[in-house]
């Protein structure tokens, strides 16, 4: 069987709110998994705009992650989903893929 | 076309700003009816009884009333002052704004000038909040927020955004206000700067027996309040003094001592000296008792002590600024609209619980239903990030 | 959720609100006599006041549970006798402390803040910042998005502030909310105007191309027609008021008019200055710094008074003989500023002078704009200031409608931050000097 990294939905209805989990490739998105690294908040926050430095700023997502817990389950054989990958590359813990190979 | 001042914006508002006081509104709007006329038949005798009311309220309203109409400027103007109260001279009332509750009275609020003032001394002059506080008597929280205050106003008005000036200045006709006075030295205290708040510790009344030849502090009492044992005999003779306390505990708070084990444990109850505002002011007057004839002397130590406050603050903020980075870590992608801040977290016995699903652990959580539907739940949100 | 909130005169209650039935109320409303009454009646009586007064728009079950035990408090504390004693003195002798004839400490009226976390919600929050003139209209405000906290819009007005939060609310509701409401001339003025709007927008779309040429000539033209508009109105309000306005306001009016006069009979000759509002003021203020410079050295020994303290002269009978206000000087001289023409002030006293640059200084802050729903220029509404207070635990900007909720109300000796309408009996009065 086939170890999978992916997100799994929760939220509400156009309030989506992800665990990055790790767990059997075949189970259900709302099974329980066999372990929960990480979450992941698509939806981006804005800082306010009280202040002038906060002009320029850019809106921001929210990670967090276990890295240690990550790393082991890489190394193990785990396999990370596309977004789950996109976001572990953005942490450093995998090679970025190349854009066409996303595409292909 | 571009605007212009115009006739007809100009001369009509000539009347209210060249009156006498120039706030004060017009008394030649049409007003209510001077009298209520009461829906009254000729063949009916008796009024109804709402009318009454009304007819009372628009009698004392054109009578005694009529004071409360328009504002005056500059002083404040309170039901109060027009009921008939025995022995109770304006000076008392005036500050009054209910008239059955003596406990609740009118406070002054920052002048505008006094504001820009404290803006200019801490942004422009980089006096410190501490110094600002103590010259005006105005809280150091308050600092805070009128600074925040004046540079967002600042902001809006380079970007040309509304300002609701005339209320600004009607309002600040009606409540009082403490403002700057031109000898610094008479310079009015807005607030007490050094309030204690009450710990809910010392709400319990205690006895605790002390022998007539101990001189028992406010250390010791902060000590019993919160449960800990007496200090040891040497220790005690070298540190109870609250005044060691005071300049020890500001710098250092995470020296102070603790009481009970793992999640019980909770810090000594410190005595007041270290626990008001301005500890530094009690180090300079017992200077000036000290040495009182050397005001030199006495305002280098002060502005010592008042540098390594300062110092000693502007470590600890640098540190929780610091100990905020290490856990996020800011990535911006090049082909991305956004920035990911990546937090370190762990997933471990200790914050998840021994089943994995403690209530306290980061993501959502598998085999509990999920209550925000059901009644009574709030979807209010508990804090907006400033 | 029911709306109690209308003032009725039959009940009685106050509430959070500014309306003259609600002052009205609240000068009338005595303690109530509970000699002969049971301990359930004057419970009843009791909850019915506090409860209409606090948090009346909030639902019973809501309201049941924001109450808390804890109650905040603080005591000022004077360094100087924290220098002078540890506190060894408190506890010598028997225990009972050696200062035996202390004087006896103020009580702290905990009692009164037992309504305290409702005042942290955020519409009761905006209705003491005085932003809104209830806390009904207050939390419209929230629920119809005119209310930031933190830079962020908020519809919840049940939100809770924390401390250290920012709310701000849009400047244009809050003057609509404090301001005087139109009388009915100026509704339909601006109904008519706003008519007159719409139909040419829809008569002569094409009409903007010829614009430019036409501008000048119409400019001059339409502030003739402005100021015979005007003219006509001081009539009309001379003849409305007959009995209402004071003699002097009367001949206040009269003079503006022969002033209009003047300026219309020579206002052919007269160059309008420049095009934009801001260079007009700036240049006007400008000439009048420059023009005032020179008789100051005549008399410099009279301090130049600040805004307020003139204010102030209604209450000092002295001073009203010394500065005539609005006279047909000072007000011609505020005409021809507000023509934008050469200002001829050296016939003014120095307080006129000053009147003069205050006034046009309030003129560009607060311009006559019918388009607005508050009548304009802009008044505080009637009977305001019988609820003007702003409690300490906020810090108000009024210029950009914006507060900072700076800490929870706390209690302290004598002084309650809570304002409940009614107190209880046991609380003594504060003497003035605290």
């Amino acid at each position: 069987m086939v170890l999978r990294i992916r997100l799994a939905r929760f939220g509400n209805k156009h309030v989506p709110f992800y665990n990055i989990v790790v767990a059997q490739a075949r189970s259900a998105r709302g099974a329980k998994p066999l372990e929960v690294i990480g979450t992941y908040n698509p939806l981006p926050k804005r800082p306010t705009n009280l202040y002038d430095e906060n002009v320029n700023v850019r809106p921001f997502k929210e990670i967090a992650l276990d890295r240690s817990r990550a790393k082991y389950w890489l190394g193990v054989g785990a396999q990370p989903s596309d977004p789950v990958w996109k976001l572990m590359s953005m942490a450093g813990l995998v090679e970025q893929k190349p854009a066409t190979w996303n595409k292909a | 076309m571009a605007p212009r001042i115009q006739s007809r914006r100009v001369s009509s508002t000539l009347l209210p700003y060249l009156g006498p006081s120039l706030s004060t509104s017009i008394p030649s709007l049409p007003s209510l009816p001077s009298v209520f006329s009461t829906f009254s038949r000729s063949f009916s005798a008796t009024a109804p009884s709402q009318s009454k009311l009304r007819r009372e309220m628009f009698e004392w309203l054109d009578g005694p009333g009529s004071e409360l109409k328009h504002h005056k400027p500059n002083r404040t103007n309170y039901v109060s002052q027009y009921r008939k109260m025995i022995g109770k001279e304006y000076r008392d009332l005036k500050q009054y704004p209910f008239p059955e509750n003596p406990t609740f009275i009118s406070q002054s609020i920052l002048s505008l000038p006094l504001q820009n003032e404290i803006y200019k001394r801490v942004v422009e002059e980089k006096q410190t909040v501490r110094e600002v506080s103590v010259t005006f008597g105005v809280d150091m929280r308050r600092i805070a927020a009128v600074v925040r205050l004046v540079e967002l106003e600042k902001r809006q008005r380079s970007q040309g955004k509304p300002l609701a000036l005339p209320y600004a200045r009607a309002i600040h006709e009606m409540v009082p206000t403490t403002g700057i006075a031109r000898n610094p030295d008479q310079q009015k205290m807005h607030e007490s700067i050094n309030d204690l708040p009450m710990h809910p510790l010392t709400g319990a009344q205690m006895f605790y027996p002390v022998p007539e030849s101990r001189s028992f502090t406010r250390v010791d009492a902060g000590r019993v309040f919160s449960g800990a044992p007496a200090q040891e005999h040497k220790i005690a003779e070298k540190w109870s003094s609250p005044h060691h306390v005071a300049e020890r505990v500001p710098k250092r708070p995470h020296l102070i001592e603790l009481v009970g084990k793992g999640d019980n444990a909770r810090q000594v109850l410190q005595p007041a000296d270290a626990r008001i505002p301005h500890p530094q002011l009690i180090a300079l007057e017992r200077d000036l008792a000290k040495y009182p004839d050397e005001p030199l002397l006495v305002e280098q130590r002060h502005q010592d002590r008042l540098r390594d406050q300062a110092e000693a603050e502007q470590k600890q903020r640098e540190a929780a600024q610091a100990r905020r980075e290490r856990k996020i870590t800011s990535v911006s992608p090049q082909e991305s609209r956004f920035d990911y801040r990546i937090k370190e977290v762990a997933f471990t016995t200790q914050t998840t619980g021994r089943d994995g699903r403690a209530p306290w652990a980061p993501g959502r959580r598998y085999g509990v239903p999920s209550d925000d539907r059901k009644r009574g739940m709030r979807k209010v949100p508990t804090r907006v990030e400033a | 959720m029911r709306n109690r909130a209308s003032n009725s005169l039959s009940r009685g209650k106050i509430r959070q609100s500014w309306s003259k039935y609600n002052l009205f109320n609240l000068h009338r409303y005595r303690v109530p006599f509970n000699h002969n009454r049971s301990f359930f009646q004057q419970k009843w009586t009791a909850k019915a006041t506090a409860r209409a007064y606090h948090g009346e728009q909030v639902r019973e079950s809501q309201w049941k549970r924001m109450f808390s035990h804890r109650i905040r408090s603080v005591i000022p504390m004077n360094p100087l006798h924290l220098a002078a004693d540890d506190g060894s003195r408190a506890s010598a002798g028997r225990g009972s402390g050696l200062e035996g004839d202390a004087k006896q400490p103020q009580i702290t009226p905990y009692t009164q803040m037992a309504f305290a976390p409702l005042e942290r919600r955020l519409d009761v929050a905006i209705f003491r910042a005085m932003f809104a003139s209830s806390a009904r209209q207050a939390r419209q405000f929230v629920i119809h998005g005119a209310v930031t906290v933190n830079g962020q819009k908020m519809r919840h007005p049940s939100y809770l502030l924390n401390p250290g939060d920012l709310f701000q609310v849009d400047p244009e509701r809050v003057m609509f909310a404090t301001g005087a409401p139109k009388n009915k001339y100026e509704r339909r003025e601006s109904r008519q105007l706003k008519q007159k709007d719409a139909a040419e927008e829809t008569v002569n779309p094409e009409a903007e191309e010829k614009v430019g040429k036409v501008e000048k000539a119409d400019a001059k033209e339409s502030s003739r027609d402005n100021l015979q508009a005007l003219v006509v109105q001081a009539k009309s309000i001379l003849s409305r008021g007959k009995n209402q306005l004071p003699a002097k306001r009367k001949q206040e009016l009269r003079g503006f008019q022969k002033a209009v006069r003047r300026v219309l009979s020579r206002s052919d000759r007269s160059t309008i200055l420049t095009d934009s509002l801001e260079a007009q003021f700036s240049e006007l203020t400008l000439l009048l710094k420059t023009k005032q410079a020179e008789p100051k050295d005549s008399k410099a020994e009279k301090p130049v008074p600040r805004p307020s303290e003139v204010e102030e002269n209604e209450a000092v009978p002295g001073e009203v003989e010394e500065e005539p206000f609005a006279s047909d000087k000072l007000s011609e001289a505020f005409q021809q500023a507000a023509q934008g023409e050469e200002v001829d002030s050296s016939g003014l006293t120095k307080h006129e002078t000053f009147a003069l640059k205050r006034a046009l200084a309030q003129m560009h802050d607060n311009p006559l704009d019918s388009t607005k729903p508050y009548a304009t220029p802009w008044q505080p509404r009637e009977y305001m200031s019988a609820f003007a207070f702003i409690p300490r635990y906020l810090e108000v900007n009024q210029n950009i409608c914006a507060a900072v909720y700076l800490r929870h109300p706390v209690a302290r000796p004598g002084l309650a931050e809570v304002p409940p309408p009614l107190a209880t009996r046991s609380a003594p009065r504060p003497t003035a000097g605290t």
